[in-house]
């Protein structure tokens, strides 16, 4: 299990840079890493949510070329959020799976554009909004949701097996 | 309920991020980013070749894939158009025995009547052709029939809306002819195997050699004169027996003949000038 998280969390926040790209659609890349956080934290709580957003956050930083610490700290508090709310949602529903993925994308997008504002961020909201962050979070929403219905078949199989 | 450890957690992780960003946008901790590069690094080389590999075998899957369905798309092309072609050739070779026919029938100087080959008596007993043209037609018992290459026969039979023809190597059927270069006399029979002979006099030599064509004699009024019969392709020497025969080889392939002319008009005209075979 613990060999699975670091893949998770390494992979997820590497991978995003190296494998994101090849799963774009009309130039749109999912999030993979804020995906791995949000599952990861709605299982193991709020305190592996935001130390699994961090590390994810300051690898996707590192591997981005980015400023440092920008996803650590937006993931860092999505994890937390979710991590800390998640037993209260219904997330095996994908009625629910799809749509939390897109509000927590734009949340993301929305704290991250606050942050990198306070450091003289140049770009206008309105249309980061309208390109990178709304496509990103439909796609999230999907990938997500068809990650959890993955991973709940899997377990399903493996408990039949054992 | 979220634990104190969480929020505590959670507050260093912002504390961490925004001395981190505030460092860099000072330029203080640049060599933060090169001491994470050089975890991400590998990491990302390793992922970035996996990642190569594996488009790079879902792409030759997918080619191979289309190259299948091309293959498949590309042969029923194939026989579509061998089919067509098939179907054009048919039509040409058709088309050129029509031809064939229409300049022999413009070019007799008696009537004539086209007509097209419906069915085939191909048995030793019977060898006949039933030609769709009948008593509405005004077809007579004995018509000559021919092709574009010679006789085919006559008319034995005559229906509402067809005529039988019984073709020149049925065994009953007998044709007056003549051998062209030597001039000899005599009579064309057909025979069970599906052959024909010409049974002459052979008295003092008939000076018939192997080629020679045999046609229409024109005795008897049946059949105009010089219409190729076959030629010559084997002589049976019978010594002194009163008859001599020559095997011959016909003018028309009768299994293929499938357009004819029937000859319903009266003379007695040479038309061994209309047919190819005679030039020779």
């Amino acid at each position: 299990m613990r060999t699975f998280i670091a893949v998770a969390i390494f992979g997820g926040g590497i991978a995003h840079a190296t494998l994101g790209p090849a799963l774009r659609i009309a130039d749109v890349a999912p999030d993979i890493p804020l995906i791995v956080v949000v599952l990861l934290a709605l299982r193991r709580g709020p305190e592996f949510g935001c130390g699994t957003g961090f590390l994810a956050g300051l690898l996707q930083d590192a591997a981005s070329g980015g400023m440092l610490g920008v996803q650590a700290l937006t993931k860092s508090l999505i994890g937390f959020a979710i991590g800390a709310v998640g037993g209260r949602l219904r997330v095996s529903q994908p009625l629910v799976q799809v749509p939390g993925l897109v509000l927590l994308t734009i949340i993301e997008g929305l704290a991250r554009f606050a942050l990198l504002k306070l450091f003289h961020f140049p770009a206008p909201f309105g249309e980061l909004m309208a390109y990178v962050v709304l496509p990103q979070a439909l796609y999230n929403g999907f990938l997500g949701a068809a990650l959890v219905l993955a991973l709940a078949w899997a377990e399903a199989t493996r408990e039949r097996v054992s | 309920m979220v634990k104190i450890r969480a929020f505590v957690l959670l507050g260093t992780v912002a504390l961490v991020c925004l001395l981190l960003l505030t460092l860099q946008m000072r330029g203080h901790i640049a060599g933060a980013s090169d001491a994470l590069a050089i975890v991400t690094t590998p990491v990302q080389s390793v992922l970035s070749r996996v990642n190569r590999a594996t488009v790079g075998l879902w792409s030759t899957y997918r080619d191979w894939k289309n190259v299948r369905s091309e293959n498949r798309r590309l042969r029923e092309e194939s026989q579509q158009l061998r089919v067509a072609a098939l179907r054009v050739t048919e039509t040409v070779e058709e088309n050129r025995r029509l031809r064939r026919l229409l300049a022999l029938k413009e070019s007799m100087p008696l009537a004539t009547l086209s007509g097209e080959v419906i069915a085939r008596e191909w048995g030793g007993w019977v060898r006949s052709l039933t030609v769709n043209r009948g008593r509405g037609d005004r077809v007579l018992r004995l018509t000559a029939v021919i092709g574009p290459d010679g006789l085919i026969g006559r008319v034995v039979d005559v229906r509402p809306g067809a005529s039988i023809v019984q073709v020149l190597t049925d065994p009953t059927s007998t044709v007056g002819g003549h051998a062209v270069r030597a001039r000899t006399q005599g009579i064309v029979e057909g025979e069970p195997r599906g052959t024909m002979r010409f049974k002459y006099m052979a008295r003092d030599g008939a000076g018939i050699q192997v080629g020679d064509l045999v046609v229409t004699s024109g005795a008897g009024g049946l059949f105009p004169r010089g219409i190729p019969i076959g030629r010559v392709r084997a002589i049976d020497d019978r010594g002194s027996a009163l008859f001599h025969y020559a095997q011959l080889t016909p003018a028309v392939d009768f299994a293929r003949i499938d357009e004819v002319l029937l000859i319903v008009g009266e003379g007695t005209h040479d038309v061994a000038a209309l047919f190819p075979a005679t030039a020779n």
